[in-house]
C-alpha cells in the first residue's frame, strides 16, 4: 500500500489560550469524522498530531484515524519553540517512514501543516529548521500564520504553501475553523489520486486560497 | 414536465438547494419544488461537454420501454434532462439514490452506502453501515453482473467503475444503485466529458482515458473479487480468497477460474454471461456448434504413393 503521511504541528504556546485553541480542539473531532468515515482515504492517509510551546510533545503517534476514537487535547501554555518542533517532527518522519515500510508499505514524501500565533520565542529554531528541510524524508510543509504571527516567518517555515491570517476580517477562532477544513480537504482529495500499488504517484492538493488567510507568495521571500 | 418528457430545462427555472455533493468534474445541488427528489449536476467547465451525447443518454432512457425505464432509474441516477444556459448544456438533473442506500454518521450527517463499505473488515467510524450477510453479499454480486449485463445489452459502455460510484443496500432485499451515469457512454462514441478514471480501478492493458466494453468487463471482475474477498485492492492475477460461506464449492470452483481468465489479454475476458453462469453455480455444457466440424479422412496413397512413368513416343 502506498501511505501518505500527515502531521498537524500545532502552536499551543499561551497566547492561543481561549478561543484560539478551542477552536482546534472542537475541529479535531471533525477531522476525524471525515475522514474516518471514508475507508479508501483513511487507507492511504497516516496523521499525526503535535503540540509545540517550551517544547513540543507528540500527541497523537501517526495512526489511521478510523483506528481511534480518541485524541489527546492542546492546552494552552508556554512559549513558542519552533526548535522543538521542527527536532520533533523530523524524529517522528524518520521513525514513522521506516515503521511503515517495516509493514510492507511505500510512504510518499510526508505532509505537514504548521500553525502558529505567534513568533518563535527560540533563537536557534532556523539550525532546527534546516535540518528539518535537509533531511531524506524532508516534508511538504504547509504553514498558517494566524495573530501575531509574522508573514516573513511563516513564508520562511513553508516550503509548500503559506497562509497568513486576514487582519480584521476574521477572528483567529474563525480563521482556525477555516485552517482545520482545509487541512481536512488536503487530505480527501491528495488520498483520492493515491493508488494503492503506486502507479503514477499523486497529486499533493491543498487549497490555493483558504477563507480568511492571505496566500503568501514564497517566491517573494 | 421536463425530467418525465426528457426535453432540455433552462437553469433559471431551477430554485436551487443546498450543495450535496462535490467532485471533480462537477457540484451536485438539491433542487426545491421539482417533481420528486430531483438534483441537480453543474458542470465545473461546461464548454468541455459534449452536449450531443449527454442528449444521447437522455433519449435513450426516453426511448426504453416503461418496465425498462423503471428499471433504469430504480438502479442507476440516469440524466433525465438536460440543463441549459443560454444555448449551453451546464449540467442535468437526476433522481437522489434511494434512502435505504445511505446512513447516518454518529454525528447525524447522511452519507452514500459506497461500495467501498463492502470492501474491508467493518470499522468503528462506519458501524452504523449494515453488513450484509454472506448470502446477501452473494446477491448483491449477482445484482451487480446483471445491472451490468442488462446496460451492455442496451449498448452502453459503463466506462469508470470504483469503490465510490456504486451504491449498495441490504434493505428490504439487496440491490445496487449506479451514480455518475453521465460518464456512460454509447458504444463506439465519444463521452459527454473527458473520461474519468478512478485509482486501483483501472484496466491496465487499456490506454489512459479510454474505455471500452472489455475495460468494463476487467472492472466487473475487479468488483466481484473484491466485493467476495472483502477486499479493496484484490485484483486478477494474484489468489481470489471469498469470504467463508458466501460461495458453495461449485461457485467458488467456477468464480475462480474466471478470476483467472480476467487476467488475460483484451478481448479474452469473461463476459457478464460467463460471470453469471459461475455466481449461479451451473455446470456448463460443451456446445458442439462451437467445434470446427471433422475433416474427411484423407487417402494418402493418391497423393504420396510411388509413381510409374511410362514413355511416351513421339513418333510413329
Amino acid at each position: 500500500m502506498q501511505i501518505l503521511p500527515f502531521y498537524l504541528l500545532c502552536d499551543e504556546s499561551g497566547s492561543m489560550s481561549g478561543d484560539s485553541i478551542d477552536s482546534i480542539n472542537g475541529a479535531l473531532p471533525e477531522l476525524h469524522h471525515e475522514i474516518s468515515t471514508n475507508p479508501t482515504v483513511a487507507d492511504k492517509t497516516r496523521f499525526s498530531l503535535i503540540g509545540f510551546s517550551d517544547s513540543a510533545t507528540v500527541l497523537q503517534p501517526l495512526v489511521d484515524l478510523s483506528d481511534i476514537d480518541e485524541v489527546p487535547a492542546l492546552a494552552a501554555g508556554g512559549l513558542t519553540s519552533y526548535g522543538d518542533a521542527f527536532r520533533t517532527l523530523l524524529r517522528c518522519i524518520e521513525a514513522d517512514v521506516a515503521a511503515l515500510k517495516a509493514e510492507g508499505h511505500e510512504v510518499y514524501r510526508p505532509v505537514a501543516f504548521f500553525l502558529s500565533d505567534g513568533i518563535p520565542t527560540d533563537s536557534d529554531w532556523e539550525q532546527a529548521y534546516k535540518e528539518l528541510t535537509q533531511s531524506r524524508f524532508c516534508p511538504k510543509i504547509i504553514a498558517f500564520g494566524i495573530g501575531e504571527a509574522q508573514e516573513s516567518t511563516i513564508g520562511q517555515v513553508a516550503n509548500f504553501r503559506a497562509f497568513i491570517q486576514k487582519d480584521t476580517s476574521v477572528s483567529p477562532a474563525q480563521a482556525l475553523r477555516e485552517f482545520a477544513s482545509s487541512l481536512t480537504r488536503s487530505i480527501v482529495r491528495s488520498a483520492g489520486s493515491i493508488a494503492a500499488d503506486g502507479g503514477n504517484g499523486f497529486t499533493l492538493a491543498v487549497d490555493d486560497t483558504v477563507p480568511g488567510f492571505s496566500t503568501v507568495s514564497l517566491d517573494k521571500l | 414536465m421536463s425530467p418525465a418528457d426528457g426535453a432540455d430545462v433552462p437553469l433559471g427555472a431551477l430554485t436551487l438547494g443546498i450543495r450535496v455533493g462535490d467532485g471533480g468534474q462537477g457540484e451536485v445541488y438539491d433542487v426545491d419544488g421539482g417533481p420528486g427528489r430531483l438534483l441537480y449536476k453543474s458542470y465545473r467547465e461546461p464548454r468541455k461537454v459534449d452536449g450531443g451525447e449527454l442528449g444521447a443518454l437522455v433519449a435513450l432512457r426516453q426511448g426504453l420501454a416503461p418496465a425498462d425505464r423503471d428499471r433504469l432509474d430504480r438502479e442507476t441516477a440516469w440524466p433525465l434532462c438536460r440543463v441549459m444556459d443560454g444555448g449551453r448544456v451546464t449540467g442535468f438533473l437526476m433522481h437522489r439514490a434511494p434512502d435505504s442506500m445511505t446512513w447516518r454518521t454518529s454525528r447525524g450527517d447522511t452519507r452514500l452506502t459506497e461500495l467501498s463499505y463492502l470492501l474491508r473488515a467493518p470499522k468503528a467510524a462506519w458501524q452504523a453501515v449494515q453488513q450484509p450477510s454472506p448470502a446477501e453479499r452473494y446477491a448483491l454480486v449477482v445484482a451487480v453482473v446483471e445491472l451490468f449485463q442488462w446496460l451492455h445489452a442496451l449498448g452502453l459502455v459503463v466506462g469508470d467503475v470504483s469503490q465510490a460510484n456504486v451504491l449498495w443496500t441490504v434493505r428490504p432485499g439487496p440491490a445496487p444503485y449506479l451514480l455518475d451515469c453521465d460518464g456512460v457512454r454509447l458504444v463506439g462514441r465519444p463521452p459527454v466529458l473527458e473520461q474519468a478514471d478512478t485509482p486501483d480501478w483501472h484496466d491496465p492493458l487499456a490506454s489512459p482515458g479510454s474505455v471500452t466494453v472489455d475495460s468494463d468487463r476487467y472492472k466487473v471482475a475487479l468488483l466481484v473479487g473484491r466485493v467476495l474477498g472483502q477486499d479493496a485492492y484484490a485484483a486478477p492475477g494474484t489468489p481470489l480468497q471469498p469470504l467463508p460461506g458466501v460461495l458453495d464449492d461449485r461457485r467458488e470452483n467456477a468464480v475462480r477460474a474466471l478470476w483467472e481468465q480476467a487476467a488475460g489479454p483484451r478481448g479474452s475476458r469473461p463476459h457478464l454471461g460467463q460471470w453469471r453462469t459461475a455466481l449461479a453455480g451451473r455446470d456448463t455444457i460443451r456446445l458442439l456448434a462451437a467445434e470446427p466440424p471433422p475433416k474427411p479422412t484423407v487417402d494418402r496413397s493418391k497423393f504420396d504413393g510411388p509413381r510409374h512413368r511410362g514413355r511416351i513416343p513421339l513418333r510413329d
